[in-house]
């Protein structure tokens, strides 16, 4: 073999092969299952913060964390509040979370729920992919107020001087076939206020939220 | 002895009616033994000792632990999330041994709080994992448990069982999770959430998910 046959030898494994690796291996690497919950999650200017919060670790299959008491920026408090992930980190076909809370309050008390469950759960195997939010509920609702009782998914409801709020969010992703996530969120407040071209967004309050995921 | 009452109680039962207990072997299925008086409710037919895993959570309303849940603000239901990898290994004593697992329990009834909190259960240690074979349980059915801690109290050491069912997708309505500790929680006494049902098979006490999924997987490699 002269020296141009070694090179057109190298030219050929350095062109054609990784482009017959690749897809395998990638597809390899991109197999995982996502699952994360959190109790309270305040973003503002001044405030990020979640508490508590569980991230299924890579290849990991289970975490948890807890609070008796959750403060977050004199916005939100809540007890007992429990994030539990959990699934399998290895061959990504399942995952589970969840968040629990107690005697929430939001905004001083414009919201409160005496018992919130976020549920989310995402499995994948030869017939496709699926998730679904069942098991997630909301107990003693009242808005301003008024008692609500068992929200519709994405139920949305305007707060005068805050912004509004959306009851049992429901974030579906994925295909359906090959992948499939949701995130539920059971209470997400969108803070506003009114500038120089309408509303705009200044922060958001989350109460009970629960993100799962294959693909 | 790391493994939970349950297997004494069945070596115990084995002994006294003269049943011969097929142990030690990797893929042996073990003689139906029926619980003694005062022991564990869970009891097999057949199972076998083989590598798997069970992994996921959920939630269950119990009682009744059907498929239908209960009003919310009742705060009649218990969350968790647990698995387990059986090694398909025994010991010496015939006991299946688990690899790994872990659990975590919060049972919401306001019957059931300790010191002004939810009953909170962490298993501290999974010895020991098992496979039945006689449940209707279709992808896959796990026996576990080990020691676990009451985070309310403190409370170190007991002993729990745990059955476990996959029964296909979704889980809610389909899988089953139940759960026995096998000595009294201070402050609340015997503790168990178990269900049943006089039609399935003897091995299947699980209440049904009324969220989340149970996911059986046959082997942990």
């Amino acid at each position: 073999m002269n020296i141009d046959s070694i090179r057109r030898a190298i030219r050929f494994a350095g062109l054609v092969l990784p482009l017959t690796w690749a897809p395998g291996s990638m597809a390899g690497q991109m197999r995982a299952a996502q699952a994360q919950s959190f109790g309270v999650g305040v973003t503002t200017a001044t405030v990020n913060q979640q508490a508590p919060s569980a991230v299924l670790p890579a290849g990991g299959t289970m975490a948890q964390d807890q609070a008796s008491n959750v403060s977050i920026a004199d916005m939100v408090t809540a007890q007992d509040a429990f994030a539990i992930v959990a699934g399998d980190g290895t061959d990504a076909s399942d995952a589970v979370s969840s968040a629990t809370l107690g005697q929430v309050s939001i905004l001083n008390g414009l919201i409160t729920a005496d018992g919130i469950v976020a549920m989310a759960s995402s499995t994948v195997d030869g017939g496709g992919a699926n998730s679904n939010a069942e098991g997630s509920s909301l107990a003693n609702l009242v808005v301003n107020g008024v008692q609500v009782s068992d929200p519709a998914p994405n139920t949305r409801m305007d707060l005068p001087g805050v912004g509004y709020v959306v009851f049992n969010e429901q974030i579906p992703t994925g295909d359906g076939v090959t992948s499939s996530g949701i995130t539920v969120n059971m209470i997400h407040v969108v803070l506003q206020q009114l500038g120089l071209f309408g509303y705009e967004t200044t922060g958001e309050i989350i109460v009970g939220s629960a993100s799962s995921g294959v693909n | 002895m790391s493994n939970p009452r349950l297997l004494a109680g069945l070596t115990a039962t084995a002994v006294t009616a003269a049943i011969a207990l097929v142990v030690g072997s990797c893929e042996a299925n073990h003689t139906a033994l029926a619980p003694k008086v005062g022991g564990p409710r869970f009891h097999f037919g057949a199972f076998e000792c083989t590598p798997f895993k069970m992994t996921g959570g959920g939630r269950i309303d119990y009682p009744d632990g059907t498929a239908d849940k209960n009003p919310p603000a009742s705060h009649t239901y218990e969350t968790f999330g647990a698995h387990v990898f059986g090694s398909g290994q025994t010991d010496a004593t015939g006991t299946c041994l688990a690899d790994k697992g872990a659990l975590e329990w919060i049972d919401h009834r306001p019957g059931m709080e300790l010191n002004g909190h939810p009953l909170n259960l962490h298993a501290t240690s999974v010895t020991f994992a098992e496979h039945p074979t006689d449940t209707d349980c279709t992808d896959g059915a796990a026996h576990w448990g080990g020691k676990l801690r009451v985070q309310n109290t403190g409370q170190e050491d007991l002993d729990f069982e745990v059955f476990d069912c996959d029964n296909g997708e979704p889980g809610v309505g389909h899988d089953g999770f139940a759960i026995r500790v096998l000595e009294p929680i201070d402050g609340l006494g015997d503790y168990e959430v178990t269900c049943p049902d006089p039609d399935l098979p003897p091995a299947e006490p699980s209440c049904t998910l009324t969220g989340g999924n149970r996911q059986f997987h046959p082997t942990h490699l």
